[in-house]
């Protein structure tokens, strides 16, 4: 009776462990070809191993395109589990948008294929992408075991491009880390904006080049005429709401510290600054605007010393 | 009989002492580190933990080496001789001194470096000789101490040492000022191999007769380029400012 309890708990205890590390990635078609695997609206964790990202991938009829990778090599490896899941067709293409870790720390699954992002990209992960991993090792913990860097193999320039029965269009832009790869597909009228848009999930800022240029590349992306529009984070939308939140905390934030500057507010003054009632159902804001504070807040006080 | 009532009386005295005076408390934050930083900036005097006196510092070191802090000891202010404000876990513990000589209500901010998530203290003398302290726990992923300023890969910091940028700005209240100025200085640590220790030490903010008003003593943990602001009583102009780095370089800026 001893025995068979034992044996027992070391299945219980040893299921326990093997699912712990589950990412649970459930891709759902949401236009011909096309899948979404969306993140949690949640910051990293030791919980939700870094998933709080949405990636996604299209069945061209000419291989798979895939869109980011996650942020483990577990998570790189789900992805392909999930992708091979649902079609046939063999990997063609993975995209990686920009530099950040929750966006390319997978693409060891996919290293028999091309690794393709923009020139600067690449740049920004060869030089960063350690120091990110091992931030994520430090946030997320034993999620990333086994993972490192692979830095994209080739690089793509923006323009039109036919795969399969896709025409898909490329759009560098530059608002959210400097560097910034927007896909739209001509043939279902997806606009993937990444994290040029966030919905619902409050937008990071530690690499923008400044609000003003991430508000008009929002205003941008407002003239492709799209069904449905994937964000980086968030839950997809078919309108322009999610452009329409960007750009209103765009102003708010840009104002904000502007402001604040102006009446000579010391940072841990403006981090205490409450967030309007308008921006409740964006996740996170709080700690978001506090990190926005120091990632921003100095180039507007000496912005305010000149005056 | 003699012995149980002398026994009483000490019994009672030590109850009392517990009640009535400063001591040592134990630390509420249970640093590990407390008592021995305690001793070196508080030496062997009484003190009581304070929480009107406030220490601001964000929920998370987004930045080791840039974390804004604010100590606002206003509570105090006309009764301040001087604040010490450290980081217990930091390798270099002392972040600066802090004496406001004149017109100065006792509120200060300035970025700090952290190496670890840590206590960060104000200790408060009163003119009248007790210790008041304010604190804070610190979260950080920490590096910030050991990691080389940004001056050490840009030269920008050798034609520009010691420029200063400063605005005075009302209060919001309509009584004083809050003087905010911000210093090129690559305030290196020391603490980075093959790079040597580079910081500004003291800092004094004069009137237009001469006579100080603030003084203030730096260690290394202040930020790279730091950006320091004072709360005063008064909203005057002809303010003159003037540094020291540990090199022996001196500045003196007009404000």
């Amino acid at each position: 009776m001893k025995r068979i309890t034992a044996l027992l708990c070391l299945l219980v205890s040893l299921s326990a462990s093997a699912a712990s590390f589950d990412y649970g990635l459930k891709p759902v078609e949401v236009a011909e070809n096309t899948w979404f695997i969306e993140g949690r609206t949640e910051d990293f964790s030791v919980e939700n191993g870094g998933n709080i990202v949405n990636t996604a991938f299209i069945a061209t009829g000419d291989g798979v395109l895939v869109l980011d990778t996650g942020v483990s090599r577990r998570y790189g490896e789900a992805l392909l589990e999930a992708i091979q899941s649902v079609t046939d067709e063999p990997i063609r293409m993975v995209i990686n948008t920009h530099q950040h870790p929750d966006h390319f720390l997978g693409n060891q699954a996919f290293q028999d294929v091309p690794i393709v992002s923009l020139a600067e990209t690449q740049q920004q992960i060869r030089n960063h992408g350690d120091s990110f991993a091992e931030n994520m090792y430090r946030l997320v913990g034993d999620w990333m075991r086994g993972t490192e860097v692979v830095v994209p193999t080739e690089t793509l320039e923006p323009g039109v491009q036919q795969m399969g029965s896709h025409r898909l269009e490329w759009i560098r832009m530059s608002g959210h880390s400097g560097a910034d790869l927007v896909l739209f597909d001509h043939s279902t009228g997806v606009l993937f904006p990444f994290d040029m848009v966030f919905y619902q999930r409050a937008l990071t800022t530690p690499h923008t080049p400044g609000l003003q240029q991430w508000r008009d590349e929002i205003a941008q992306l407002r003239q492709y005429p799209f069904k449905l529009m994937l964000p980086g984070h968030g839950p997809m939308v078919s309108d322009q709401r999610a452009l329409d939140q960007m750009d209103a905390y765009l102003v708010w934030l840009d104002k904000t510290l502007r402001d604040t500057a102006e009446q000579g507010l010391s940072m841990t003054e403006v981090m205490q600054l409450p967030i309007p009632s308008e921006f409740d159902s964006i996740a996170l804001r709080e700690v978001e605007f506090q990190r926005s504070v120091v990632h921003l807040f100095p180039a507007y006080e000496e912005a305010a010393f000149g005056r | 009989m003699q012995m149980f009532r002398s026994g009483l009386v000490g019994l009672l005295a030590l109850l009392f002492t517990g009640v009535l005076q400063a001591g040592t408390p134990d630390d509420p934050l249970n640093s590990v580190m407390w008592d021995y930083t305690r001793k070196i900036f508080l030496g062997d005097a009484d003190y009581r933990f304070e929480p009107r006196i406030k220490v601001e510092v964000p929920a998370f070191a987004e930045d080791p080496a840039q974390v804004p802090i604010s100590i606002d000891a206003s509570a105090f202010a006309g009764e301040i001789e001087r604040i010490v404000v450290w980081a217990d876990l930091n390798p270099i513990q002392h972040i600066f001194d802090y004496y406001p000589i004149k017109n100065a209500n006792g509120r200060v901010s300035l970025r700090i470096k952290v190496q670890q998530s840590t206590a960060v203290r104000a200790a408060v003398l009163t003119k009248s000789g007790s210790w008041h302290i304010g604190y804070a726990q610190l979260e950080a992923a920490g590096g910030g101490c050991t990691t080389p300023s940004m001056g050490n890969a840009d030269p920008y910091w050798q034609s520009h040492l010691g420029e200063v940028q400063a605005r005075r700005f009302s209060n919001a209240e309509g009584e004083g000022s809050r003087l905010k100025l911000r210093v090129i200085h690559p305030m290196d640590t020391g603490l980075v191999d093959a790079i040597p220790e580079f910081y500004l030490q003291q800092l004094e903010l004069r009137n237009g007769a001469g006579e100080v008003q603030i003084r203030m003593e730096l260690s290394q943990p202040v930020s790279e380029n730091p950006v320091i602001s004072f709360d005063l009583d008064e909203d005057t102009t002809g303010y003159t400012l003037w540094l020291r780095d540990n090199g022996g370089n001196e500045f003196t800026r007009p404000l």
